[in-house]
């Protein structure tokens, strides 16, 4: 019988030459693949966390989890309560005399709420950098050694702030003017000695409340890329309004949405989604996330 | 009430996949031209089908920049990202077709001057062509509709299409018994090809409609391990 080479056509795949007619079929079939190298071991573990200021509910239920040497980004619109969880996380609200948090929040397995768990220690675990770069006004030096000096830490203090600076990218830039008033310095460079304050202090989780609004994009794009080279050695939990900040280095992100009552006199926040980053931008399960990140609802 | 926003970026991209899907419509056209000039060897009609390509690679090129800017302006994510990413395929299958067209139109000429023909083989190109016409209206409907059902459905009709191209095949080699039968029959398998390449470009439009709703890219059907065909 004559061999029919038709009678197996297939169709090219992408790319594939007319000429090999059925040869270049793609192999593989590419999904969205879940990153298999990030990490899988939790930093915290949050259960049903609700916040109140006074009587008023800040936000409600909220549980996940925060793995370590990644990048979680928290995102929402104005007044989800995305800051105010992020602040759970290291116990800020402490310092609101009307705030209240129930629910669970482990901390490497702790409760992170305990009655003997110290908030100083707390904070000096899970540091935080905030919106607009708040340096102490003193010299570069002595804004890296504070927080070591402050907590008696052990070892040479000019080690200990060459290599919190060199971890914040910062180092060359100020090596020669160490002793000047940070003051001095640039918006963003005042960003990154903020970040190397907080790092000076060995942490193990650093939280930034939108460290990159008050900057122009090239800080921003050095802090996002210090972000990057931070999660080898740190947990990072990032709270921005910029969702194209949180695709680009986020590994994972929370999208919250705030919630009104049928009166709309009280409002709250509330947890829609937590995925991989990737998922959540190209194809996230809720079509409020949908909205959200597309911009297409304010 | 959430109030909507980017109403000029949903206009602007709902324009682009309009442009886009119109490109089907100019290859449907340019199809049906195609398959008059084989049934009646319209020599003159197979120039203009080569002429009329630059309109199709015209719609390439513009819907191609378009989704560049979209891109570059607006930082599309989600479904809007699947959609853009599925545009930039519909259009080069859009490219290809036309340009499988062109093939066929250039292939007239050169089954020789008044040749031989064998009209059977003739009829099942023309139902093949038809057919292949059909695939490209479903595919539109379908991506149009984000209906995945009808999308799928597209690898029932790409079969008869395949069946007919081996029909083809049996009768190019049952009718070659001259030299100017053989190449007159060599050149009409080349046809037969160039249909069922179309075919196939237009199940892989059904593919990037199922890829736009579910996020998810499958090929319809494994070429690579096909199923075992019938002799």
């Amino acid at each position: 019988m004559t061999q029919d080479p038709t009678s197996r056509e297939g169709r090219t795949g992408a790319g594939g030459g007319e000429a090999a007619g059925g040869q270049a079929e793609l192999s593989i079939r590419p999904t969205f693949q879940h990153d298999q190298h990030l990490s899988k071991e939790k930093v915290f573990e949050l259960k049903d966390i609700n916040v109140f200021y006074g009587e008023n509910l800040a936000v409600q239920d909220i549980s996940l989890d925060i793995y370590k040497q990644q990048v979680t980004a928290m995102i929402g619109p104005s007044g989800c309560g995305k800051s105010t969880l992020l602040r759970c996380l290291n116990r800020m609200n402490d310092l609101i005399p009307s705030a209240k948090v129930t629910g669970q929040a482990l901390y490497h397995g702790e409760d992170l709420y305990g009655p003997k768990v110290d908030p100083v220690q707390v904070r000096k675990l899970i540091g935080m950098v905030f919106q607009k770069p708040n340096p102490f006004p003193k010299s570069i030096y002595d804004n890296v050694a504070f927080g070591p000096r402050v907590l008696g830490m052990d070892g040479d203090m000019d080690e200990i702030v060459e290599k919190a600076l060199r971890r914040s990218a910062l180092w060359d830039e100020v090596k020669d003017r160490l002793e000047t008033n940070a003051f001095g310095m640039s918006g963003g460079q005042q960003q990154r000695l903020c970040i190397a304050r907080c790092i000076a202090v060995e942490p193990d989780t650093i939280l930034m409340d939108e460290p990159c609004s008050a900057l122009d994009p090239i800080s921003t794009g050095k802090i996002e890329d210090l972000m990057m080279d931070m999660k080898r050695d740190f947990s990072i939990v990032i709270v921005t309004h910029n969702m194209q900040q949180a695709a680009r280095v986020s590994d994972r992100t929370a999208f919250l949405m705030v919630e009104l009552d049928a009166t709309e006199q009280s409002r709250w926040g509330r947890l829609v989604e937590y995925d991989e980053t990737q998922k959540i931008f190209t194809n996230p399960a809720s079509s409020r996330t949908e909205d959200y990140v597309s911009g297409k609802v304010g | 009430m959430a109030e909507r926003t980017r109403v000029y970026y949903e206009a602007e991209l709902s324009e682009l996949e309009g442009r886009a899907l119109g490109g089907i419509d100019l290859v449907a056209e340019t199809l049906g031209r195609t398959l008059e000039a084989v049934e009646h060897r319209d020599m003159e009609l197979a120039q203009m089908v080569i002429a009329d390509d630059d309109r199709i690679d015209g719609r390439y090129l513009e819907v191609h920049q378009s989704i560049l800017a979209l891109l570059a302006t607006q930082a599309p994510v989600a479904t809007d990202l699947r959609l853009i990413a599925a545009l930039l395929h519909l259009i080069k299958s859009i490219e290809r077709m036309g340009d499988q067209c062109v093939n066929i139109a250039k292939l007239l000429p050169l089954a020789g001057h008044e040749p031989p023909r064998d009209e059977r083989m003739v009829r099942d190109l023309i139902t093949m062509g038809k057919q292949v016409r059909s695939l490209l209206s479903q595919a539109k409907q379908a991506f149009s509709a984000r209906d995945v059902d009808l999308a799928r459905d597209l690898v029932r009709g790409d079969d008869v299409v395949d069946n007919l191209n081996r029909e083809c095949f049996r009768a190019a080699i049952a009718f070659g018994d001259t030299v100017d039968r053989r190449e007159w029959a060599m050149t009409m398998m080349l046809v037969a090809r160039a249909l069922e390449r179309i075919g196939d470009n237009a199940v892989d439009i059904g593919e990037q409609t199922a890829f736009v709703v579910t996020g998810l890219f499958e090929e319809f059907e494994d070429a690579s391990h096909p199923e075992p065909v019938e002799h």
